[in-house]
Parts: structure tokens; sequence; C-alpha cells
């Protein structure tokens, strides 16, 4: 299928502004350099944030920047727009591409009525008489669901949805080939929201009209459309079949951006990716979502990624990201797990024996970044599982991957050092940290036992990590016994102990179940906190629900050794295929819908 | 609309009211002192006395004094002119026409260069010929209009001769035809009307210069230049159509500033106006000239205001139905 | 773009800073005015009407004063009476503003009502009657002057007040129990201080122009001489225009108000221009 629309290599940088003005000072480059496709008839979305040039792009395409701040190609059916006179651009406007502005409820003329705007361009480009006009203005007006008053009535009478649908019904009247919808649907509620989009696909494909939609929502616009385009910071990080990206997104940012809003369904607390959108004047060198990016790479810092085909996407449709790691990397992953024990507790060497299986045959993925959370039961085999994740216990079977290293097929040495990058935090911090110690001790422990730094390093670094988990930083406290602390506290020492060692991923077994009520939210918060600051894995292990749910990217049910259900939290939580899942759900204490 | 009206009558009473009672209450009792004959500023001749005695009827109760002065108001009766010993309603009916010829004349000129002057200056904001005209405009608007009505006087009136130096019409003159008499007064009017317009034009040019651009930057001017319109539609038809809005809703302040203009201009080219009677009822404490000169011209202005707002309705749809 | 906020344009700073100038020059030769002017002013020092020469820079007007020294010692008035009338103005000003924007309820509307009416009037007829009525004095010009052009100030700095009002910390500041006198003078007065700043400047300028404006139309107090004044008695004397004289009569004084006027207008620009950022983000 040849394309309708074909943009390649488009740049809009804009002149910077202000006083200040000096030939060198960086442009803000808006869109840097990007290419994609429109095929006649299909319906394509470009997502991204606010600012990441989406809303640019489409205004390139009608011509509206200043001439010289676009540079690339942009091409209507093999026809070049670039550099085109406002005469030219004159015959391609609304015609032939038509837009939608995200900005609905301002983009009506005060002083007109909304028929007589809706009918402008009909009158101008197609030279039809008012009363024509005027009737297939009326006609299409009535097919977005309004009627003879709303278009009798000026701009301020209207609400902001019907506004919207205004809005829509003037952009598809001159029946255009490339129809640019900038979150049209932003004024209405979510149930209208689908409609409206299939209601807008429906007359695009009676019309012939193919449809770009412009959104920040990768979520909600991907299953309304074929194609996604993933904006950032003015370039194009990754693009494929909507369902796909939808179902396993490749680049971290997307992989972000799809975690970080909520849809319907969505019971978790909202996932920022951490920190913000890049100056456009100045973007940062190499990768432009270094410095959010939590698997970046010295090559990273340094060296631009080029759009290419991605690997590790199975289907035939054409996934390209651009990452130098080829996409999002797993941090550990764990292939047909087994792990039994012998009826007297020992260690079995057979696990087809008549001992007990605790883990049977478990597979585990934990991407950069990522929060999962193992769920269930007390003898579930979730805590076997985790210790070992961990290397506590050696499998019977299958293997454990860290950074795409089998950890046992390592030699100990090589061993070691992995682990020091896998921090494990256990249930009961009682038990898991001497009393008789200090607090400073307990926590420079890690380092000394791996033998990094000197006395005053490894005191500097121990008060960051008692910092990181909000426990005071002073000698007083440093000198505190264990046992004089309180259960939460000990547990933020705990934690603190893990982080020393700046680890890539934490494990943690039932954190918070020793703790009360309101210790266990702090904690966890805290947790999170630490975790997306970090940009680490975290792998929590616990029986409740209702708790993990707050801060998990998925969630993995196992009951009797096996994983039953793993998803999506949003969706585990909303939708549960499996039935042990409902019942957890069901005797899940403190689930407040 | 009526809600209107009802406002601006109650503004008539109040300025009624104002001018009643502030000769009575100022300090050094302005009205007693016409009257007595120890004061500087008593009226000697006792005619004109007797006619402000029986005007003011200082010796009466307050409240008669207003409803004497009410009705005496609405009926047209303002009182006599000191100096010219006439009804103080002749007078003014013998000025207003002409300093309602120099503003209107001044006015619609104004409003028309500015218009067209601020849509184009707007249009092509940041060009050279915007920054000079925007200076201009500063300039010119702050210069006192006296000022620059000398400078032109010298230059037209005395230097070239073009255009007479003072007066409304040629005195004494007997008009053949209708056609001299507009003639004769149109040449009168040339220079001061020039003055008026160049005086008060540039805040009209600064006004719509300023909402073309704020309304150049507004999302409809970008959805109507998505849909291909062309410049010229772009310009007239959408852009100048809102950057009118703020400029009639001046309008009416603007009449404010063109009467003030007009009163030193009518005063500077002896030109038979309001203005001109106000200078001259100002030189000879002629009290009663310059009260009903006040209540005139503030009618004149009310009525302005009144016209204003309701073209302004006319032209926004969003204040027609709220 | 609609998007980019643009920064404060070159040109309005490049107002600010001639205005200032232009400003301080003025101010400069008004304090010096005893010092630089060759005269008495009001001295009879020379032939009426003489044309400028050595002795007399400017020429003498139609009773022998010197014009320069008329001009030098004008500026003394046009500025005592702008600084009078723009604090009064100001003050009366802000002071119905705040109240206004601060009390709120029925004192609110019928402040307001009253600043409409005023708005409306024609002032200058008004302003005409008063001065007559009351009086050339300097003083009695700033007072009428002060008198008739607050409401405008009223206007503005209510809306400002209003906008402060709802912020979050004066609304805490109440919570604490904070009186209105205290808030206005803690929390308010901070807030609208540039605002009162840029109305001065403004107030200022009117007033050298209605002063001017007073003294052309006969108005002016003789003992004061401005340069509105001077240029009233230029245009007394028959003739004028037909001779040369207006050349170092009239056009002096009628330059240096414009350009004061400017200098005002000007600063009041490129103050307006550095609280337009403040304006529109609140
Ligand atoms: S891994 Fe490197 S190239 Fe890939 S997204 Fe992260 S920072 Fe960019």
């Amino acid at each position: 299928m040849s394309a309708l629309l074909s943009v390649r290599d488009l740049h809009v940088h804009f002149p910077a502004v202000g006083e200040h003005q000096t030939p060198a000072a960086a442009a803000t480059r808006a869109v840097d350099g990007i290419s994609f496709d429109l095929r006649a008839g299909e319906t394509l979305a470009i997502v991204g944030e606010t600012g990441s040039g989406k809303t640019t792009i489409g205004r390139a395409l009608l011509g509206l920047h200043p001439p010289a701040s676009v540079q690339g190609s942009i091409r209507l059916q093999g026809e070049e727009l670039v550099g085109l006179d406002e005469t030219g651009w004159r015959a391609v406007r609304w015609q032939r591409i038509a837009m939608a502005v995200q900005s609905a409820g301002t983009a009506f003329d005060p002083v007109y009525r909304i028929a007589a705007q809706i009918a402008e361009p009909l009158r101008v480009h197609l030279h039809l008489s008012a009363r024509e006009a005027d009737a297939r203005a009326m006609a299409l007006a009535r097919r977005l669901g309004l009627t003879s008053r709303h278009l009798r009535a000026y701009p301020h009478q209207l609400s902001g949805g019907e506004k919207q649908r205004a809005m829509l019904a003037m952009a598809l009247s001159c029946e255009p080939e490339v129809l640019i919808a900038d979150e049209p649907t932003s004024g209405q509620d979510v149930l209208s929201r689908a409609q409206l989009v299939a209601l807008l696909q429906a007359i695009c494909c009676e019309q012939g009209t193919s449809l770009l939609l412009i959104s920040h929502d990768l979520a909600a616009v991907a299953q309304l459309t074929e194609r996604v385009v993933v904006l950032y910071a003015g370039k194009l990080i990754e693009t494929g079949d909507a369902a796909e990206i939808l179902a396993s997104p490749r680049h971290p940012y997307t992989w972000g951006l799809l975690n970080a809003y909520p849809t319907m369904t969505t019971a978790r607390d909202l996932r920022a990716i951490r920190g913000s959108l890049p100056d456009p004047s100045n973007p940062p060198m190499g990768c432009r979502f270094h410095p959010r990016c939590t698997q970046a790479v010295a090559r990273c810092r340094v060296e631009e990624p080029l759009l290419a085909r991605s690997t590790g996407v199975a289907s035939g449709g054409e996934r390209l990201i651009a990452c130098h790691l080829g996409g999002l990397q797993a941090l550990l992953e764990a292939t047909a797990l087994r792990k039994a024990f012998r009826a007297n507790g020992q260690i079995g060497r057979r696990p087809a024996d008549d001992g007990v299986e605790a883990v049977r045959d478990v597979d585990l993925v934990v991407w950069e970044g990522e929060v999962v959370a193992v769920v269930g039961e007390t003898g579930s085999g979730k805590t076997t599982l985790g210790r070992l994740l961990v290397g506590q216990l050696v499998p019977d079977a299958g293997q454990v991957r860290f950074e795409a290293q089998d950890l046992f097929g390592l030699s100990t040495a090589a061993r070691k050092r992995c682990y020091r990058r896998i921090q494990f935090i256990a249930q009961d911090p009682f038990d898991a940290i001497s009393p008789r110690l200090s607090v400073g001790k307990v926590v420079r422990e890690p380092l000394e036992v791996q033998g990094i730094g000197t006395d005053d390093e490894r005191q500097a670094r121990a008060r960051e990590a008692l910092d990181a988990v909000s426990l005071p930083t002073d000698e007083g406290f440093l000198g505190r016994r264990a046992h004089t602390l309180s259960g939460g506290q000990l547990q933020r020492v705990a934690i603190a102990r893990a982080l020393v060692l700046d680890p890539k991923l934490l494990v943690a077994d039932e954190p918070v179940s020793m703790l009360d009520a309101s210790e266990q939210a702090r904690v966890i918060n805290l947790l999170k906190d630490i975790q997306s600051a970090r940009g680490m894995g975290l792998l929590i292990i616990s029986h409740d629900l209702a708790l993990v749910r707050k801060i998990a990217d998925r969630i993995l049910v196992m009951q009797q050794g096996r994983i039953v259900e793993a998803g999506p939290a949003g969706r585990v939580i909303s939708a549960p295929q499996h039935a042990y899942t409902r019942a957890l759900l069901g005797a899940a204490p403190a689930f407040d819908w | 609309m009526v809600r209107r009206l009802i406002g601006y009558l109650l503004t008539l009473w109040i300025v009624l009211t104002a001018n009643f009672l502030l000769p009575r209450w100022l300090p050094g009792d302005p009205l007693s002192a016409l009257l007595d004959p120890t004061s500087a500023s008593y009226v000697y001749d006792a005619e004109v006395r007797a006619a402000l005695a029986a005007y003011y009827g200082l010796d009466r109760p307050l409240l008669a004094q207003y409803g004497h002065y009410l009705s005496g108001a609405l009926t047209g009766d303002l009182g006599r002119s000191i100096r010219l010993n006439r009804p103080v309603s002749g007078l003014i009916g013998a000025h207003l026409p002409w300093t309602l010829l120099l503003t209107l004349t001044a006015l619609s000129l104004a409003a028309v260069l500015g218009l067209l002057g601020g849509a184009l200056a707007g249009w092509r904001r940041g060009s050279s010929a915007d920054k000079v005209l925007v200076t201009l405009s500063v300039v010119i608007s702050n210069a006192p209009v006296y000022f620059v009505g000398t400078l032109l006087l010298i230059v037209f009136g005395a230097r070239l001769r073009w255009l007479p130096l003072a007066g409304g019409r040629t005195p004494f003159a007997t008009y053949p035809s209708l056609l001299d008499a507009a003639r004769d007064i149109g040449r009168h009017l040339v220079l001061p009307a020039l003055t008026l317009t160049l005086a008060t034009m540039g805040s009209q040019f600064l006004l719509v210069r300023n909402s073309m651009v704020t309304v150049l930057g507004e999302d409809f001017m970008l959805v109507a230049r998505a849909k291909g319109l062309s410049s010229g539609r772009l310009k007239w038809v959408h852009a100048l159509r809102n950057a009118l809005l703020p400029f009639v809703a001046h309008l009416a302040a603007h009449a404010g500033l063109v009467i003030t203009g007009a009163v030193f201009i009518e005063t500077l080219f002896n030109y038979p106006g309001m203005g001109r009677l106000i200078f001259e009822a100002v030189g000879a404490r002629d009290y009663p000239v310059l009260q009903g000169a006040f209540l005139a011209v503030s009618t004149v202005v009310l009525g302005a205001n009144l016209l204003a707002d309701w073209v302004n309705q006319r032209l926004d749809p969003r204040l027609r139905h709220v | 773009m609609r998007s980019q906020r643009q920064p404060q344009p070159k040109h309005k700073r490049g107002a600010l800073v001639f205005g200032l100038t232009l400003l301080a020059s003025v101010i400069l030769v008004a304090f010096a005015a005893p010092l630089l002017a060759p005269y008495d002013p009001h001295a009879f020092v020379g032939r009426p009407l003489e044309r400028p020469s050595p002795t007399h820079r400017l020429g003498t007007n139609d009773v022998g004063q010197d014009i320069l020294s008329e001009l030098i010692h004008g500026a003394r008035i046009s500025l005592i009476v702008a600084l009078g009338a723009s604090v009064g103005t100001v003050a009366l000003g802000t002071l119905v503003g705040a109240v206004a924007g601060y009390v709120g309820g029925w004192l609110d509307s019928l402040l307001m009502r009253g600043v409409d009416v005023m708005l409306i009037l024609p002032r200058l007829p008004l302003l005409i009657l008063l001065a007559a009525f009351l009086g050339t004095g300097l003083g009695q010009t700033v007072t009428v002057i002060a008198l008739l052009f607050w409401p405008t100030t009223a206007r503005i700095i209510r809306a400002q007040v209003q906008m402060v009002r709802r912020r979050g910390y004066v609304q805490m500041a109440r919570g604490f129990g904070g009186g209105a006198f205290h808030i206005l003078i803690r929390h308010i007065l901070p807030e609208i201080g540039p605002l009162i700043a840029s109305q001065l400047v403004m107030a200022a300028g009117r007033a050298v122009v209605l002063e001017a404006g007073l003294a052309f139309l006969g108005l002016g107090n003789p003992a004061a001489k401005s340069w509105g004044l001077m240029i009233r008695f230029a245009l007394n004397l028959p003739g004028l225009l037909l001779t040369e004289r207006w050349l170092w009569w009239l056009l002096p004084p009628g330059i240096c108000i414009t350009l004061l006027i400017l200098a005002l207008a000007y600063v009041g620009i490129g103050l307006e221009a550095s609280l337009q950022p403040r304006l529109e983000g609140v």
C-alpha cells in the first residue's frame, strides 16, 4: 500500500526568542527529524506528552509555521508540500488536509454563528452557494450529534463538548484527504470518547479520509487506531502496530507512558516517569531520554540512537524503535524454575520424589525500572521463589538470568559480584538484624563484607542510605542499638542496608507485614519512591493484593507453586481471570472501590 | 439595555445635582459673591444682578432652589450670562452645533484613520512601518493639543496662508449659494479638525493595533488560517472584525477625549463652539455659562456613551445573550 | 506559537530608559533652577519683546522678563503639580480601590457605581468649572485634579486587590485571625506596590497636561509661571504667529511640556511592560 501522506526527516526549529539573542543561541527544536507514513484510509496516532512536538507536526502539515522554520519533506500523494508559498498552501489547507485543533473552546471566531463558520470553507474552497453550504454543514453537524439550535448559536453559547463536535464538523466539511484531529475528545466524558472516535472513523471511512489522531493518551488511542507513532522531545522513539505496542511496549519511554496514564480500570496510584521533559531549546546529548531512562548506559549519553527494527517482537508487523539497547531490557529473567523440599524439610535431590514441590515451572521477568508483585497465600511457594531469585536457594531446574547473565552458570566470584546488585529485604526485621549491633554497623555491614571503600566512605554511604529512607543520620542515631528501635524504624534500617550497595534490583518479601497499618502504607510508599528515584527494579512478594496494587506495574498471582495469572496491575485487579485471583481479591481486607 | 438607560439617566441626575450643589458648597461661596458689593466678582449691571438673584434664588431654602433649578434645567432655562446678558440656553444653542461639526468630523476621521492604520500596523506587527507609526502615535497623542495646533496654524495659516487663521466662517460674509457657505465653513474647519484628528488619532491607532495583535494570537485565527482563507479574509473578516470590539467599546471614552481636545482647539482657533464659549466665560467668571456648558457637554457625552453601548451590543454577540 | 511566552521586548526596556533619562534631566533642571537661570523670572530685566541675544538667549516677553529664566523655573511648577496631583490622585484611588476590593459587598458596589459615574463624565469641563469656582492657586489646581482623576486608579487597584485577596496566603492570614488592616499592610500593599508606581507615573503625566491646559485656558496662577502659562501669554500677544517671535517664545515651552509628558509616558509604558508578566501570571 503506498502512502497517502509521507513525512520524511521533518524538522521544525523555532528561532530563539528574547533579547539575549546571539547567533549561537539554541533554537527550539520542536520537531527533530521525524518520518512516518499515513496510508490511504488508515488511522494513525501520534502520541506524546505536552511538548513532545506532536501539535507542532500537525501544524507543519498545514504549513502554519513560518516557512523558514520547517525543513524536510512532506508529500501528499507524491506532491511536495514543504516550500509551498501561502497561495500553494491555501489550496492544500482544509480541502486536502484539515485539522480539528485541540483547543476547540477558543477555535471559533466569537462574533460569527457556528453555521457560518462551518460553511465558510465550503464557500471559499468549493464555491458553494450560501444555501448549499449551509445544507452540507447542517448534514455533517447532525451526524456528529448537533442540532440546528447549535448551529444557529454563537460559539460562547455552546459547551466545550459541543464546540468540539462542531470543530470536527468544520474540519470534515470539505471532505479532506487527511484529517488531523488533535485531542479530539478531551472535552468529552470517557464513554462518549470512544463513541465519538468511532463515529469519526465511520465518517472518515465514507469520505475516504485518512485520520491522523494526535493525543497524549497512548492507552486510549492505541485501541482506536491501527498504527501508533510515539514521540519524545521532538524525536520519534517508537512506532508500530497499535495493538502490539499496547501489549508489549519496547521502548522504555513507551513502557513508562503506558504505565503513567491511568486508564479507567487502573486502581493503582499514578506512576510518573521519573524526571521531566527536557528543555526543547537545549535537549540532552545522545538519547534524549537518557536522563530519565532506568537502563541508560554510557553510550546513551553521547550517541543518539537511530530508529531501527526492534528485535524481540514476535509478530510480522513492523516495529521500529530508537534505543541503543534495542528496547526495554529484562533485568531479571527466570525460566522454568523448579524447587522441591523433602517431606522432612530437607532439600530434595529428585523433585519427582515424594517431596513437596514449592516452586513448579515458574517463568518470570522483571523489566528495567519495573515494580512486579508476586501475590499468593502462605504456602503458595512465593517465599521460596524469592529466595531462589536472590540466590539463597539453588533451583532444582531452570535458569535465573540477571542482566542477561546466567547466575548459576557463573563462577562463584562472578556470582557474588552479581548478587551485590540484587538485594533482599526480609519480612521480619527483628530476625534479619542483629539486635546488639548499632544502626551504623548494620548499614555498613554489606560494604565491609564486600570490602568496598575506606571507613569514611562507608560511613558516608551509610548516611546517604539512611537519608534515603528518611531516617536521622546523626551520630546519636548511628550509635543506637537495633533493639531500641521500633518495627518501622528497623525495617527502614533494613532497607537502608539493602540500598547501601546501590543495587539494581530489590527483592522484598512481605516487607511490611510485621508493621502496623499506618506504618505499612508509609514504608510501601517509601519503597516506591526509592525505586522510581533510583530507577531500580522492585520485586515485591506479598499476600496482600490491596497493598501491592498501589505500587505494582505488574502482578503475578501464585498458587501451589505455579503462576496462575499475570498481567498489568490494573487489569488483574479490575478483570481477574483466574478463580484464585478473584478469591484473593474477595479476601482483601481494605479493598475500597 | 433598559438597565443601561436607567443607569445613564441616573448619571444625568447626578450631573445635574452636582452642578447645583458644587457652587453652593464650595468654599468662598462664589455665587453670593456675585451679589455682594464688597467682593471682587460683584456684578455691577443691576439688570443682570436681578436676573441672577432670581435664577439662583439664594435667599430661599435649598430644596426650593433645587426644585427651581431642576425645573429650569428641564425646560431649558439655564439662567442668563453675566457677560453677555443673554439666556445661557440660547448661547449654547448657538455654539453647540459648531462643536458638534468639529468633533464629529475629527472623530470620524480619527476613527477611520486609526482603524485602518491600526489594522495594518497590527497585521504587520514588528515591521519598521509599524514601529515608526507606533512611535509617532505615542509622541503626537502626548503632545498638548494646543501646541500641535499652534504649529499647524503657523505652517498652514501664517506661513503658507492656505487656510484661515481663526474663526468658524468669514466674518460678515454673505453667501450667494449654499455651496459657497459650505466651502467657507469647510475651509475654516480644516485646520481645527485636522489638529483634533491628529491629537486623538494616536490613541485610536494604538488601541486598534494592540487589539489586532491580541486577536492575531488567538486560536481562532490559527484555525481560520488552517481553513485556507485568503489573507484579505483573515485580515478584514476575522481579525479586524474582532479588533473592532474594544475599539467601539472605547469610542465613548474617546468622545470625552475629543471634547476635551475641542475645548483647547476652539480656544486656539477662535472657533465659535462650546470651547470658545467656555474660555470666554472663564475669563469673565461667567458662572451660569460655565455651568450650562458643563451640563450640555455632559449630556452629549452621555448620549455618545449610550450610542456606543448600543453599537457594541450589536457587534458582539457575547454581550447580547447573557 | 501561542504557547511560547514572549519575554519582555527590547524596545519596552528602551522606553523605560529613555523616559527615565529625560525625566531625570527635567528634575535636575528644576532643582538647579536658581543656578541655571540667568535672571529672576519675575524681574523686568530688559525691554519688552527683545529678540534673542547673548544677554537674553531666548529674548524677553511682552513685559521685559527673560524667557529662558521663565522656562527654567517653569520646570519647577510642572513638577510640583505633577508630584502633588499624582500623589493625591493615587492615594485617593488606592484607598477607595483597596477598600472596595477588599471589603467587597454593598460597599464595593456603591463605590464602583460612583467610580463609573465619574469615569463617564467629561472631566475637563468639570475641571474648568471647579477651577473657576475655586480659584487658580497651585494648591487648588492640585486638589481639583486629584479630586477628579482618582477613579481610574481606584478601578485598577480594586481589580488587583481582588485578585490578591483570593490568594492562598491571604486566606491563610485571615484564617490566623489577621485583621483587615494587618492584611492590607502586610500582604496586599506589597503586591500592588508596582502597580501603584506605574499609576503614579501616569497620573503625573496627566497632571502636567492638565495644569498646562488650565493655564492655557486662562486658569493658571500668574504667581507661578508654568510652561502652559507661558504659551498662554505668548498667544495673548496679537499677531504672534505672524512674526518670528513664536520661535523663541512659544516653541520652547511647547517642546518642554511635550518632552516632559513623553518622558512620563515612556516611563509608564516601560513600567507597565515590566508588570505585564506579573499581571498575566495571576
Ligand atoms: S537505553 Fe539508552 S538509548 Fe535506550 S532509551 Fe534508554 S537512554 Fe535511550
